[in-house]
């Protein structure tokens, strides 16, 4: 038996003393939930291949289009992971970085990132494309993350049969 | 008045609704579009910001010669990096009136030149398209129609350099159709709502043509950038613009035809 709670006097005591202990000490409790989700992944780079490490980052939600709903950096690998919330219909990423900047669209579907569309836009910061600037509006975590979802729900109606 | 009008780039289709410059309609509002050279147009290559090859550049005036202005609301959103035409729902035509030359050297304190201005049905431009033209001649340019009648874009200034000063004129004939998605800044543009008003810019990125000191020499774009050196004799001299992408919509991108 991994742990056990004494009885008797001792256990009396202790007892006691739990009830006797101050309320804060609950405070130092850490608890955690964890629940799958589905995200957009956001990969800002140069068509050269170069990331567009610590890129400005601004994503826009569907019905308030002009005003920045989330803003943060890439990582070092041109990244930036956000996870939208229940408004369907067009969101738009901007990423930014010394003085080249892009838009990438996804539509976010309430049944799903199945629905999902991707488009990037790109922006070279050299004539002839060699250094297009790319961001691409990765939506791969969420399909994963959508078909686990919808393995998991098939999985409970058929336990339910 | 609505009308169908030929653009390069537009897609204008059965569905495509064309909108010329001046003609209002109930729940419309206004775009205003803006030409910006940026402080490298105003202030000049100076400082940190020398040209890829170590030139100071300040220009008494920059002339560019615009035309075939269009505002679009495209479905999908346009990728310019795909190039192609945006696949327009509404287009909105800036009635210029023909070719318009702007002065790039002479904006105000935010670098922004007032090109046209027009009534647009509510939606979001999320393109533009436009040409850069040789400049017709006439009176309506005065002495720089005299001069430079058939050149798209002139810089006229003087550069220094290791002690050395050379005024310069550089003359480009060039015709460059530009295609460009979303605006790309501090922030979005082109919400235009009923009755409001809204702005679009295209923006000249000059560091395209000249390079960039404080940028890597070997930075794709001062390789493609043409530098000053090869014209630090002075004087009325050609530059080839062909190949370089100068037009944008603030930092976002465009695809370039040259012709």
């Amino acid at each position: 038996m991994p742990s056990a709670i004494a009885s008797g006097p001792v256990g009396a005591v202790v007892a006691l003393m739990l009830l006797a202990a101050p309320s804060p000490l609950l405070a130092h409790g850490a608890l955690l939930e964890l629940a799958e989700t589905r995200a957009v992944t956001v990969h800002a780079h140069y068509d050269t291949g170069a990331p567009m490490a610590a890129a400005q980052v601004a994503v826009f939600a569907p019905d308030d289009p002009a005003t920045p709903w989330l803003t943060g950096r890439t990582d070092d690998d041109g990244r930036f992971t956000f996870v939208p919330d229940d408004r369907a219909g067009r969101w738009a990423v901007q990423a930014r970085q010394a003085g080249h900047g892009a838009m990438g669209y996804i539509t976010w579907g309430a049944a799903g990132p199945g629905e999902a569309t991707v488009l990037a836009t790109a922006s070279p910061a050299a004539p002839d494309g060699l250094q297009r600037l790319v961001l691409a509006a990765c939506v791969v975590w969420a399909c994963i993350s959508t078909a686990l979802y919808l393995r998991r729900r098939r999985a409970e109606a058929g336990e339910a049969r | 008045m609505i009308r169908k009008r030929g653009l390069i780039f537009a897609a204008v289709g059965a569905s495509v609704l064309v909108i010329s410059g001046g003609a209002a309609r109930a729940a419309d509002g206004e775009i205003a579009l803006f030409a910006n050279g940026e402080d490298l147009a105003t202030d000049g290559f100076v400082g940190q910001k020398r040209t890829r090859d170590g030139w100071e550049l300040r220009f008494d005036h920059i002339f560019v010669t615009v035309d075939a202005l269009a505002a679009h609301q495209t479905e999908p959103p346009f990728d310019a990096g795909a190039g192609g035409a945006p696949a327009a729902v509404v287009t909105v035509e800036f009635d210029t009136g023909g070719p318009v030359t702007l002065d790039l050297a002479a904006a105000g304190d935010d670098g922004r030149l007032l090109v046209a201005e027009a009534a647009a049905p509510e939606g979001h431009y999320n393109a533009l398209t436009w040409s850069v033209v040789p400049a017709p001649g006439g009176d309506w340019a005065g002495d720089w129609a005299e001069n430079w009648a058939g050149q798209s874009m002139v810089f006229i200034g003087t550069a220094t350099k290791d002690g050395q000063t050379v005024p310069f004129t550089l003359t480009s004939d060039d015709t460059h159709a530009y295609a460009c998605g979303e605006y790309v800044g501090d922030e979005r543009k082109g919400f235009v709502t009923a009755g409001g008003a809204a702005d679009l810019e295209i923006t000249f990125h000059l560091d395209h043509v000249f390079g960039r000191a404080d940028k890597p020499a070997d930075d794709p774009m001062n390789l493609q950038a043409r530098g000053f050196d090869a014209f630090a004799g002075g004087g009325p001299q050609a530059i080839n613009l062909a190949g370089l992408h100068i037009g944008h919509v603030g930092e976002g991108h465009c695809a370039v035809s040259d012709r």
